[in-house]
């Protein structure tokens, strides 16, 4: 569905600011039908992504290919198979639920009976039917997320961009909104790219793209990303970790990762023959504590989640820049 | 996954109805916020009345005796209306791009025109609003206006309409602030109408501001608009200062929305 090659975008330098470049020659596919989350720290160039993919940018290099549409030639055919939810709303909030909605099914083509039993089928699974003639302002933010993904189910898009959707949402409503999300790309066999970093959100998706400083790290299912770290890992929490973590190197010769109080050490050394399937990862506990635990606040055994995947593949770079400040 | 004939893409809309369904979100914001309507209405209403009560006995124009202040300067109110309608449905450009709505249009795959037309007939029509409130005053200053001459006046506040409209939108599309396009159109738009006729004649102003004003199509447009209030439709339409107005405001209404459409259409590319 998507298909991105050698892209690269640079922001022209402005006053008092150099030109940036936001998108190393990133290439990247997305096959039909699939769930993919595109991730990555603040500034790692996934808004610039995404604001070329729904067409409002153009890239400085590269080729984007939406549904075998050129996608920079023909930014209309795209426009016509895609909807976008971005992450500030944009449904007009002085105007009511049906209005909003049939603003945007006229601006589709949508009007009378095709509008009203569109209507039906885009607004089934959400709790917006009893309020569509309440304004959108009156909304809570659950209801306002669900009233915008309604709007763009509308159109029948092949293709859904979200753009951390869910920013803003308790806990439960964005859990609602994921789910019935998940479920509307599986009933309708569509192609959805969200940006997101809840990594709690990604655990259920086919794909997950990872970027940073502009680079393609990763892109697999979650389960090869868990695998990239390694089955366990040993996290230590300290109030020195910096120092530990040297310690941890020199003294053992096990390479750390420093993430805020922690210390984690993915690369397990596999102790000796009788060991049972948490052995290693128990022996070097035990290690760690008769040689520091007076510096060692807790200690655990850790099972990696895509959090983890995030720090492993994003955090080795960060620790590099900054030792080399 | 498997094309399904009902999860085709319906036909794209014409730009009419798409121009129309974006100039209705327009209007119904319009009137749902009464202290718009109120401000729009009331300021050019109490300039006119308070200007026009303390400027008229000492308006002695050349060749225009008998005529009151109020008289005088009441085409140049339907004209402000006209001005600030216009400006104020173009800094809700600047909102929809602020809250975000305006990028769920560009998305669509509508004709660029479309959202320029939206916008554009969206504040012609809250300006044709507020002017049909105030030409009910028409009849009680004594103005001899026939059916004729008030088609002529509504056409000429739909094209002044328009170019103010298509003027602002072209300035508010890139700024990113309320505040910035309200210093422009102190500096800009409301001189624009100063120097328009609407508050002075252009006959004995001074050398330099009668070439500005000569060059300025809001002064054009204030010929057409004031015109029809004061001769038969025929008479209007037959002279030469008129077709040149006419025609100057014409310019002015395709550029407007030219340039508007070109920067619509421009996406954000990088070096």
């Amino acid at each position: 569905m998507i298909t991105l090659e050698t892209l690269t975008h640079v922001y022209p330098a402005r006053r008092h600011q150099a030109a940036r470049t936001a998108i190393h020659d990133l290439s990247l596919t997305i096959p039909d039908g699939t769930f993919c989350i595109l991730s990555g720290p603040n500034g790692s160039g996934k808004s610039t992504l995404f604001r070329i993919l729904c067409g409002l940018m153009l890239p400085t290099a590269g080729r984007v290919q939406i549904g075998g549409h050129d996608a920079l030639q023909h930014p209309d055919a795209v426009r016509r198979m895609t909807g976008v939810v971005f992450q500030s709303p944009a449904v007009d909030k002085h105007l009511s639920v049906i209005e909003n909605l049939r603003l945007h099914g006229a601006l589709y083509g949508l009007k009378g009976a095709a509008f009203e039993h569109r209507l039906t089928a885009a607004i089934g699974w959400s709790d917006i039917a009893s309020r569509l003639n309440d304004r959108v302002d009156s909304l809570s933010g659950g209801l306002a997320r669900q009233v915008e993904l309604a709007k763009v189910l509308l159109t029948e898009p092949r293709l859904l961009l979200l753009d951390e959707p869910t920013t803003g949402l308790d806990p439960a409503s964005r859990r609602s909104f994921l789910v019935a999300l998940r479920h509307l790309q599986r009933d309708r066999g569509m192609t959805v790219l969200m940006t997101s970093h809840v990594f709690s959100e990604a655990e259920d998706a086919d794909s997950v793209a990872i970027m940073r400083d502009g680079h393609l790290l990763v892109h697999d299912s979650p389960r090869a990303l868990k695998a990239l770290v390694g089955r366990e890992m040993v996290v230590v929490e300290t109030a020195t970790p910096t120092r530990l973590a040297a310690a941890l190197l020199a003294e053992l010769g096990l390479p750390a990762l420093v993430h805020g109080d922690e210390v984690r050490i993915d690369a397990i050394p596999a102790s000796g023959p009788d060991s049972g399937p948490n052995s290693g990862a128990v022996a070097l506990i035990d290690t760690i504590l008769q040689r520091w635990q007076p510096e060692i606040t807790s200690i655990a055994v850790k099972q990696p989640s895509l959090e983890d995947v995030f720090i492993h593949v994003t955090g080795k770079t960060a620790v590099a820049e900054d030792s080399r400040r | 996954m498997s094309p399904q004939p009902s999860a085709l893409p319906s036909p794209s809309a014409s730009l009419f109805s798409v121009s129309a369904a974006l100039a209705r979100r327009e209007f119904t914001r319009f009137i749902r916020q009464p202290q718009r309507v109120v401000g729009s209405l009331g300021q050019p209403v109490l300039f006119w009345v308070f200007l026009g009560a303390g400027f008229t006995p000492s308006f002695q124009p050349p060749g225009m005796s008998g005529m009151s202040y109020l008289e005088y300067f009441y085409p140049g109110v339907l004209m402000m209306m006209i001005l600030f309608a216009s400006v104020f449905s173009t800094i809700t450009v600047i909102e929809d791009r602020d809250q975000g709505f305006l990028q769920g249009v560009l998305v669509a795959p509508i004709p660029r025109l479309a959202i320029v037309l939206g916008k554009v007939f969206g504040g012609t029509s809250i300006a044709l609003f507020q002017a049909v409130i105030l030409l009910l005053a028409t009849p009680f200053l004594g103005l001899p206006v026939t059916m004729g001459g008030l088609a002529l006046i509504v056409m000429a506040m739909v094209l002044t309409s328009i170019g103010y409209t298509a003027l602002g939108f072209a300035i508010a599309w890139s700024m990113k602030s309320t505040a910035g396009f309200h210093a422009i159109m102190m500096v800009f738009l409301m001189p624009l109408w100063l120097l328009s006729g609407a508050l002075f004649p252009t006959a004995g102003a001074p050398g330099w501001l009668a070439g500005l004003m000569a060059i300025n199509p809001v002064a054009h447009a204030m010929t057409i608009l004031r015109a029809p209030f004061y001769a038969s439709p025929a008479s209007v339409l037959a002279s030469a200062s008129y077709q040149t107005g006419l025609a100057v405001v014409v310019v002015w209404v395709a550029l407007g929305l030219w340039v508007s459409v070109r920067r619509v259409s421009t996406r954000d590319g990088g070096l």
